[in-house]
C-alpha cells in the first residue's frame, strides 16, 4: 500500500543548475565523456565547481559509475551516491533522491546525471532477444519468444486496450506528435528544429508496431543531461533562480512488472502513475488547476493520454478530447512539452524534460510560458515511475 | 528493344500437349505427392487439378539446362520465337538462373484421360530488374490459356473446349548478388525466436508446454488464479499453490501488429501478430494468433490454444480463431526422392530439381523443390481434408524460401471464405506450408464441397505424429 498523507519533502531542496551536451545520433565520443561534460555544465550553470560535489545520482541503466564520473570531472570524497532502476522511471526518481539527501543533511550538492550513445551505440528500439534467468529476466521471458521485443510493441500492446476503450482510432494519438514538434519546431537544441508536422503527416506515417506508427514514437539520441541539486536555501544564493523541489514522488503500482503490466486492471491507465500523482498533490497542496505547463514522459504518444487522465488534467477517456485542436500546444489549455519532448527535442531518458521545467520557472524557455509558478514533470510510463512538481523559486 | 517490350507477345502458340491425359501419368504423379484421392483412379477417374501444368510441359530434350540439349535451340513444341528471343537475351545478360516464384490456376473442367490438351500463351509481363533475395534478376509472368478435347473418344482438335487458365512467374536471375543481410540472415542457419526464460520459478510451465498443456498458477490459500508463474500469490502472500492446465480457450484481450522492426526470425514472414489472451480461467498470456492474416486479429475474438512447433528445440503455445474452420496440420519430410519423383513425375526436368552438384554451380545449397510439386502437395492437403467428392476450381501459390532435403513441411489450412449454393459450398482456403526456414509456400485454394460439408476439426484435438526427420 502506498502512502496516504503528505510527505515532508517538499520546499527542502532545489535544482539549482542544468546542463546538457548538444542532442545527436552519433556523438562521436564515449557514454563516460557525455555524463563528465553535462555534469561540468550543470555545474557552470549553478556557479558551482567539482569541488563542491559531494554527492552523484544516476539511473541503474547508465554505463557511467558515479566513482568514475567523479573521477573525470575532477569531483572528490562522496557521501552520497545511488542509482534508480527501471530505464526512463528513474529520471525524476534521481532529483528525489538527490532532494532526500540534501533535505537530511547527508550531502549538500548533489548532480543527477544520465548519458548515453542510445542512437549510435545501444538501441532499445532494437529489441531484446535474449534474457538471464533472473526474476527480472524471466519477467520478459513471458513475452521474447512471441516476437514482443520492443518498447513500442510493449506500448502498443497497451495503446490498443485504451483505443478500444473509449472508440478511438490511431489517429486520436496525432495531437501529442503535433505538439511536440510544434514545439521542438522552434527550439534550435532540439533534433527537430524547424520541422513541425501536421495530423496528417502523423496519420500517414507508417507503422512501427500497430496502433503505433513512426511519428508516435521518440527519437534515439546521443547526449548527456544533468541537474545540480542543493538546499533551497543555498541555491537562492547561487547564480540562476531555483526551481524548488516543490514534491516528489516514486510509483510502482499492484503486479507491476518492469514493462510488460498487461495481466492486471484494464489496461487503460497507468496504476503506477496513479500513486505518483496522489503523492505530488498531497504533498504540494496542489491540484491540476494550478499547474501552469507541464512535461509529460512521451516515449510514446498514448502514455501522454493516459497520464493527463492520472493527473486529473481531465476524465477517464476524455484525453483525446483535451489534446484535440491544440489542447497540448503553447497558448492551449495545458501546454505539455515546451521543448519539444522526446518525440522532438531528443531522448535523454526524461532528464532533458526536467531541464526544460527549470527553464520554464527561470523564464528562458524558447517556448515560454507566461509566468508560470509550478511546473508538473513526469518520468519513463509503463514503468515503475517518479514525478515532481517544481515551484518558482 | 527493351524488355519490357516483350509484354503482350506470344509465349507458345499452338501448344499440344506431347500425351493425351492418361492413368500412368496420373499414377505416377499421385505417387510422388503420396495422393491416395480415390477420385484420381478407376473408371470416372479425373486428373489431379494441381497436376495441370505436367500435360503441358515439354520434357527432358527442352529442359532449358543451358547444356545443350535445348534451351531455345531445339524447336520446343509451341514455344514461340519471342519467348525463346526474351529467355536468351536474358541468359545473354548474365541472368542463366532460373527459379518459379508464382502460379495462379483456375480449374474450368475436370481433366479425364484420353483427353488431348491444347495449349496457347502470352508474355503477360517483364519486371524490371529486382534485387532479391535469390540475386538480382528479371520476374517474367506469363498467361496460359488451356483448351482439351476427347482424343480417345474421336473428337477434333476443333471441338476443344477451354479446361484452364495458368498463370505463371518465374525469376531470371544472377546467383550470388544478393542483397547482404543487415544481420544474422546471411548463414544457412535460420534464425530462431528468441528463447523462452526458464528458471526454478516457471521451469512448471515449461514442462507442462513439453506435456502439451498451457500450465497456469493457483493459489492454494485464497484461490486466485496467476500467470505469469511466480513463487508467491499476489492477492493473499501465500507460498502454497498448485498448477492447473488451461482448458485452452480464451479471447483475445489486446493485440499489436509488428511492422518495424522485424525480428531476424520473423523476418522471412513479415509483419506478425501478437496478442494477449485472456484464458476462460481469467488469466492473461501474451502469445501470437496465427491462423489468420495479422490485421484480422480483434479484441474480442475468440482463439484456441494450438502448440506449435517453431524450430527443432521450441514449440510454444500459440492461438488460433476458435470459429475458425482449421485444417488439421500436415507433415511431410523432405526427402531427396519426394523431391526428384515430384519433379519427373510433373515431368520437370531442371537440373536443380535432381542434381545437387548442378544445383549448388547454379547457387543453391542443394537440390529443391519444383514448384509444380509444391502444387500438388497443397492440393493433396486440401482434397486428404475435404474429401474425394470435392473439386478444385483453384489454386494460387507463391513461392517463398526453397525447400531442401532435411527440410520438413509442415501444411497448415484454414477455410477463409464459405458460399452455400444450392448443393455444394464454395469454399476458399488459405494454406500455408512451412519449413523450419520459413513460409515455403503460401497458397489461396478454391473448391467445391458438395453438401454436407466435412466439419472442422480443431487443429490441437488431432495431433499428428512425429515424422521422420
Amino acid at each position: 500500500m502506498s502512502l496516504t498523507r503528505a510527505d515532508r519533502l517538499g520546499g527542502h531542496a532545489a535544482i539549482a543548475g542544468i546542463g546538457a551536451t548538444e542532442f545527436s545520433k552519433d556523438s562521436g565520443r564515449s557514454e563516460l565523456k557525455l555524463a563528465v561534460e553535462a555534469v561540468h555544465a550543470a555545474l557552470d550553470d549553478a556557479g558551482l565547481c567539482p569541488q563542491d560535489v559531494d554527492g552523484l545520482v544516476t539511473f541503474t541503466m547508465d554505463t557511467s559509475p558515479e566513482i568514475t564520473v567523479a573521477q573525470a570531472a575532477g569531483i572528490g570524497e562522496l557521501s552520497f551516491f545511488s542509482r534508480v532502476h527501471y530505464g526512463g522511471g528513474a529520471a525524476c526518481a534521481t532529483v528525489q533522491q538527490a532532494a532526500l539527501a540534501v533535505a537530511t543533511g547527508v550531502a549538500e550538492v548533489v548532480v543527477c546525471y544520465r548519458a548515453f550513445n542510445e542512437r549510435s551505440q545501444h538501441r532499445f528500439g532494437a529489441g531484446m532477444t535474449d534474457r538471464q534467468p533472473s526474476a527480472e529476466g524471466a519477467a520478459m521471458g513471458w513475452t521474447m519468444p512471441y516476437g514482443l521485443v520492443t518498447p513500442a510493441s510493449w506500448v502498443a500492446l497497451h495503446a490498443q486496450r485504451y483505443l478500444h476503450a473509449y472508440g478511438l482510432t490511431p489517429d486520436a494519438l496525432g495531437p501529442v506528435a503535433v505538439a511536440d514538434r510544434r514545439h521542438a519546431a522552434t527550439n534550435p537544441a532540439a533534433y527537430f528544429h524547424g520541422r513541425p508536422i501536421t495530423l496528417a503527416d502523423h496519420a500517414a506515417s507508417r507503422w512501427i508496431v500497430e496502433p503505433l506508427r513512426l511519428l508516435d514514437c521518440c527519437q534515439e539520441t546521443d547526449g548527456g543531461q544533468a541537474l545540480v541539486v542543493t538546499s533551497a536555501e543555498r541555491a537562492r544564493d547561487l547564480r540562476r533562480r531555483p526551481a524548488v523541489i516543490t514534491a516528489a514522488a516514486q510509483g510502482a503500482g499492484r503486479n507491476q512488472e518492469a514493462m510488460t503490466s498487461f495481466y492486471r486492471d484494464d489496461l487503460t491507465g497507468l496504476p503506477e502513475m496513479g500513486v505518483v500523482a496522489r503523492q505530488l498533490w498531497r504533498t504540494s497542496g496542489l491540484g491540476p488547476g494550478d499547474i501552469d505547463t507541464a512535461v509529460l514522459y512521451d516515449h510514446f504518444t498514448p502514455f501522454v493520454l493516459m497520464q493527463l487522465e492520472e493527473f486529473g488534467f481531465c476524465g477517464r477517456g476524455e484525453a483525446a478530447g483535451f489534446a484535440a485542436d491544440g489542447g497540448l500546444e503553447l497558448g492551449g489549455r495545458l501546454p505539455v512539452n515546451t521543448h519539444g519532448g522526446q518525440l522532438g527535442e531528443a531522448y535523454l531518458h526524461g532528464m532533458n524534460g526536467i531541464a526544460e521545467a527549470v527553464r520554464q520557472l527561470r523564464g528562458s524557455s524558447v517556448n515560454q510560458v507566461p509566468d508560470p509558478e509550478y511546473v508538473l514533470v513526469t518520468a519513463g510510463t509503463g514503468v515503475p515511475t517518479s514525478g515532481l512538481v517544481l515551484g518558482r523559486g | 528493344m527493351e524488355l519490357q517490350e516483350y509484354a503482350g507477345r506470344p509465349a507458345a502458340t499452338g501448344g499440344r500437349a506431347p500425351d493425351p491425359v492418361n492413368a500412368p501419368m496420373i499414377r505416377h504423379w499421385c505417387e510422388a505427392m503420396g495422393d491416395a484421392n480415390p477420385a484420381y483412379s478407376g473408371p470416372d477417374a479425373v486428373a489431379p487439378p494441381a497436376m495441370l501444368q505436367a500435360w503441358t510441359m515439354a520434357g527432358l530434350g527442352f529442359s532449358g539446362n543451358g547444356n545443350g540439349n535445348g534451351n531455345g535451340s531445339a524447336a520446343r513444341p509451341g514455344r514461340s520465337s519471342d519467348y525463346d528471343d526474351l529467355l536468351a537475351r536474358l541468359d545473354a545478360e548474365g541472368f542463366r538462373s532460373v527459379v518459379a516464384t508464382d502460379c495462379e490456376q483456375d480449374y474450368l473442367r475436370p481433366l479425364r484421360p484420353g483427353q488431348r490438351v491444347l495449349f496457347d500463351a502470352e508474355i503477360e509481363s517483364v519486371s524490371g530488374r529486382k534485387r532479391t533475395a535469390l540475386g538480382v534478376g528479371h520476374f517474367v509472368t506469363t498467361r496460359m490459356d488451356l483448351r482439351a478435347y476427347d482424343e480417345a473418344a474421336g473428337e477434333k482438335p476443333e471441338e476443344a473446349v477451354r479446361v484452364a487458365r495458368h498463370r505463371f512467374r518465374i525469376l531470371k536471375f544472377q546467383p550470388g548478388e544478393a542483397e547482404p543481410k543487415p544481420d544474422g540472415g546471411s548463414g544457412t542457419e535460420p534464425p530462431l525466436r528468441p528463447r523462452p526464460v526458464v528458471n526454478r520459478d516457471n521451469e512448471g510451465f515449461w514442462d507442462g508446454v513439453a506435456a502439451g498443456e498451457l500450465r497456469f498458477q493457483r493459489c492454494a490459500e485464497c484461490g486466485v488464479p496467476r500467470f505469469p508463474w511466480l513463487p508467491g500469490c499476489n492477492a493473499c502472500g501465500s507460498s502454497a499453490w498448485t498448477a492447473e492446465a488451461a482448458s485452452g480457450e480464451g479471447t483475445v484481450y489486446s493485440h499489436v501488429v509488428v511492422h518495424h522492426p522485424l525480428p531476424a526470425a520473423f523476418r522471412a514472414g513479415g509483419p506478425y501478430a501478437v496478442a494477449l489472451v485472456e484464458l476462460a480461467e481469467g488469466v492473461r498470456i501474451v502469445s501470437n494468433v496465427v491462423g489468420l492474416p495479422p490485421d484480422g486479429v480483434r479484441i474480442g475474438l475468440p482463439v484456441r490454444l494450438s502448440f506449435e512447433r517453431c524450430d527443432d528445440e521450441l514449440t510454444l503455445p500459440l492461438f488460433r480463431p476458435a470459429t475458425a474452420d482449421d485444417l488439421p496440420p500436415l507433415r511431410i519430410p523432405v526427402t531427396r526422392t519426394l523431391i526428384v519423383a515430384g519433379a519427373i513425375a510433373s515431368r520437370d526436368y531442371q537440373d536443380v530439381h535432381h542434381d545437387a552438384e548442378l544445383a549448388r554451380a547454379k547457387g543453391a545449397p542443394d537440390i529443391f523443390m519444383n514448384i509444380l510439386t509444391s502444387n500438388g502437395l497443397v492440393g493433396r492437403y486440401v482434397t486428404d481434408w475435404a474429401g474425394p467428392k470435392a473439386v478444385l476450381t483453384g489454386l494460387a501459390v507463391r513461392l517463398g524460401v526453397p525447400a531442401h532435403p532435411g527440410d520438413e513441411l509442415t501444411f497448415t489450412g484454414r477455410v477463409t471464405e464459405r458460399v452455400t449454393e444450392r448443393d455444394h459450398d464454395r469454399l476458399t482456403v488459405a494454406v500455408t506450408g512451412r519449413t523450419r526456414r520459413g513460409a515455403h509456400v503460401t497458397a489461396t485454394v478454391r473448391l467445391n464441397v458438395p453438401v454436407p460439408v466435412p466439419r472442422p476439426v480443431p487443429a490441437q484435438e488431432n495431433p499428428v505424429p512425429e515424422g521422420p526427420a
